[in-house]
């Protein structure tokens, strides 16, 4: 028996300005009339969606902002009504759309306790019961009786959480708050939850952009898109199928020109430019996506104002969000006095591009004189696309940004097995085992 | 109507909680506190007093600054009660699209709050009545059926108006205006009967003047701060012909205000 159902649901909202009272009677007069009214064409928000959720299901909701993925927990929390078909929940639901519903500055932790605890639908009594575990899990022991406009947002977001995970609902929903608090609190807000969806079984609903969070909680996902459900199944595969779209979504709107894509940031003192920034492959040719593990150049070309007295000059990689990984500068290897005033070109040769697949940008950096005082610095100034041939995308999500180098061998000396089979490959394609006593 | 009350009985804890929240975040930083509840009807009463004053107005035998007190009451309980009724909604914006939860608590709960304001103004009276010698009746008994209808009264407004205000904020900001209009043509600085005795003894209006009387009737207010004067203060029991009029008049509003929120209600975290 499916504990939430929702059957071609299709959520529409008119766009632009409500009417005002007289353009609602104009209208009104109009159409009294029989003339024809125009219409705002409505936005869908959700777009005939469909599914059921088992009990136990732990279901994660992806999708890019705007997919609909906030309207659709409005319309399960009851917080909204379908345009079209039908929303059925008929367990007591917790939403965790936004923690501390309802919590007011003025008031103490106690008082809020009680306050969002009934707000979220908990009777007192069972407040009074649980009001010790709560307190004690949001660490507030000592803060408990001040008013909450003097916590840290990180206490009251605690707070918030500690009260709505300790609801007995069936269904538990959450919306992006695990991406809250400090470390030590978002590793316990993660066992509560996990506990939740192991030992007690709850159906829970996580939407998150964290998408390497909703791949290792859920048992199943929805990737949304445009207020349609795009895809349905196990989490690895919509998860990298995600991932893939957002790829080409962050390749597509980056523009070449440097230091305009979006996302990058620039400073610098102005009296160095960077003009143009490319990739060049083994050949020479300027590319946009370069195979894993071959040969790369950047070329990247200056335009500087003045005379740089003993510049240094670095290329780093990055990913689009901002992880910076690996760094080089030109110091002890290009040793310059001074470069420019005019028009120069600096090329970078990478050998045996380490990255595995992915979309990457490069950062560049530019120093002056023995005090290294930075004179330019561009993130995000291209964006390119990493592929390879032999690695499969999809595993390589698990597995980070480089491969490992290595060698492996089972220590037979310190092992005291019976039998140590080791398949090795013949020229004729047999395998040959070796015993070992 | 059957859930309508299912719903407050169900509900009863989180409107208790919500309304001793207004009422703690209201008075939590002033030094007076809740005596700050008493400042309206008491200035309104000293003014009033001021004004008879000059104009005259019969108050019977009782004294009138008791009068307009008593009078007071009923009516601030009412209007307030209304008159942030229609605001509640609004003004819960921010829950109303994080959580859901039947949309009446806040009308209900802003009535609440205004319940406990009343309670201590009754206290208030109680000293009054007190100072001047005045001892109350059996038929004090009335009061509570008293404020149950005022409550009904300040429903039928605030829950419709409450609705409406989500798509136009003219009726939040339309209603206070138009409630302190209504008290001038409710028996608060003047008695009841100085209306009946001009309309129904004197006949001022000639054959209209039992028209007139019902139509001023139609205002349950009338009926109630009347009613209120005489339970409290008078020692009589309600005048029913009074009341009867504003009765069916709240029984026929009532229900189509609450039907009309309800069926409102869905769209409200759309809209707000």
């Amino acid at each position: 028996m499916a504990i939430i159902q929702v059957n071609h649901v299709s959520k529409e909202y008119r766009l632009g300005q409500l009417h005002s009272v007289k353009q609602s009677l104009q209208n009104a007069i109009a159409r009294f009339r029989g003339h024809a009214v125009p219409l705002q064409a409505p936005f869908k928000a959700l777009d005939d969606v469909d599914f059921r959720v088992e009990d136990g299901e732990v279901l994660g909701i992806i999708g890019e902002n705007g997919a609909g993925k906030s309207t659709l927990l409005k319309l399960l929390a009851g917080i909204t009504v379908p345009t079209h078909g039908s929303v059925s929940v008929p367990g007591s639901v917790s939403p965790l759309i936004e923690v501390g519903a309802g919590m007011v500055p003025d008031l103490t932790g106690r008082e809020n306790i009680y306050l969002n605890a009934v707000i979220l639908g908990m009777r007192r009594a069972e407040i009074k019961k649980k009001f010790d575990a709560i307190v004690a899990f949001a660490e507030l022991e000592e803060f408990i009786d001040t008013p909450i406009k003097r916590y840290s947002s990180g206490m009251q977001v605690r707070l918030g959480f500690s009260v709505a995970t300790s609801m007995d609902s069936d269904i538990l929903i959450v919306d992006e708050v695990l991406a809250v608090g400090d470390l030590a609190f978002q590793r316990k807000c993660f066992d509560r939850m996990e506990d939740m969806i192991r030992r007690q079984g709850k159906t829970v609903l996580l939407v998150s952009h964290n998408i390497r969070q909703v791949e290792r909680m859920c048992n199943r996902v929805l990737l949304l898109d445009h207020g349609k459900i795009f895809a349905d199944g196990k989490p690895k595969e919509i998860c990298d199928l995600f991932y893939e779209r957002s790829d080409v979504r962050i390749k597509s709107q980056s523009s070449q020109a440097p230091g305009k894509s979006p996302g990058s940031f620039q400073r610098g003192t102005g009296d160095l430019e960077l003009l143009s920034a490319s990739l060049l492959d083994s050949t020479g040719a300027t590319v946009d996506k370069i195979e894993h593990d071959s040969d790369v150049t950047v070329k990247l070309v200056f335009e500087a104002r003045s005379a740089l007295n003993t510049p240094t000059f670095g290329v780093g990689v990055h990913t689009t969000d901002l992880l910076f990984l690996a760094t080089k500068d030109t110091e002890g290897q290009l040793n310059l006095r001074a470069i420019g005033p005019g028009v120069f070109t600096i090329l970078f040769h990478i050998a045996r591009f380490p990255f595995l697949p992915g979309v990457y940008s490069l950062r560049v950096g530019v120093a002056v004189g023995e005090l290294h005082s930075v004179v330019l610095y561009v993130e995000g100034i291209i964006q390119f696309q990493v592929e390879s041939v032999n690695i499969n995308r999809a595993r390589e999500m698990n597995q980070g940004f480089v491969p490992l180098e290595g060698r492996w061998e089972v220590d037979e000396r310190a092992s005291q097995v019976k039998e140590i089979a080791i398949r090795e490959k013949h020229a004729e394609g047999t395998v040959q085992t070796l015993l070992k006593s | 109507m059957i859930t309508a009350i299912k719903n407050i009985i169900d509900y009863r804890e989180l409107i208790a909680v919500l309304a001793w929240k207004n009422i703690t975040v209201r008075y939590k930083q002033a030094y007076l506190g809740v005596g700050w509840a008493v400042l309206k009807p008491l200035t309104l009463m000293l003014v009033f007093t001021l004004v008879r004053s000059f104009v005259g107005i019969p108050s019977g035998n009782v004294p009138y600054p008791i009068l307009a007190f008593a009078a007071l009451l009923p009516w601030i309980f009412f209007q307030e009660s209304a008159s942030e009724g229609v605001i509640s909604v609004v003004g819960n914006a921010a829950l109303i699209r994080k959580i859901y939860f039947p949309r009446e608590v806040f009308p209900l709960t802003s009535m609440v709050t205004k319940l406990v304001e009343l309670g201590i103004n009754v206290l208030i009276l109680a000293g009054l009545m007190m100072w001047y010698g005045m001892a109350p009746s059996i038929y004090v008994a009335w009061v509570p059926l008293i404020i149950v209808y005022t409550m009904l009264v300040s429903l039928s407004i605030a829950f419709a108006g409450a609705a409406i205000n989500v798509y136009y904020r003219d009726v939040g900001a339309a209603l206070p205006t138009l409630l302190s209009l209504l008290m001038y043509a409710s028996p608060v600085i003047y008695p009841l009967d100085l209306v009946k005795n001009k309309l129904l003894v004197e006949r001022a209006a000639g054959n209209w003047s039992d028209i007139l009387y019902t139509l001023y009737t139609l205002n349950p207010l009338a009926g109630i701060i009347d009613s209120f004067q005489n339970v409290v203060l008078r020692g009589l029991p309600p005048d029913f012909l009074a009341l009867i009029p504003g009765a069916i008049l709240v029984a026929i509003a009532l229900p189509i205000s609450y039907l009309f929120f309800k069926r409102a209600e869905s769209h409200f975290a759309d809209v707000i």
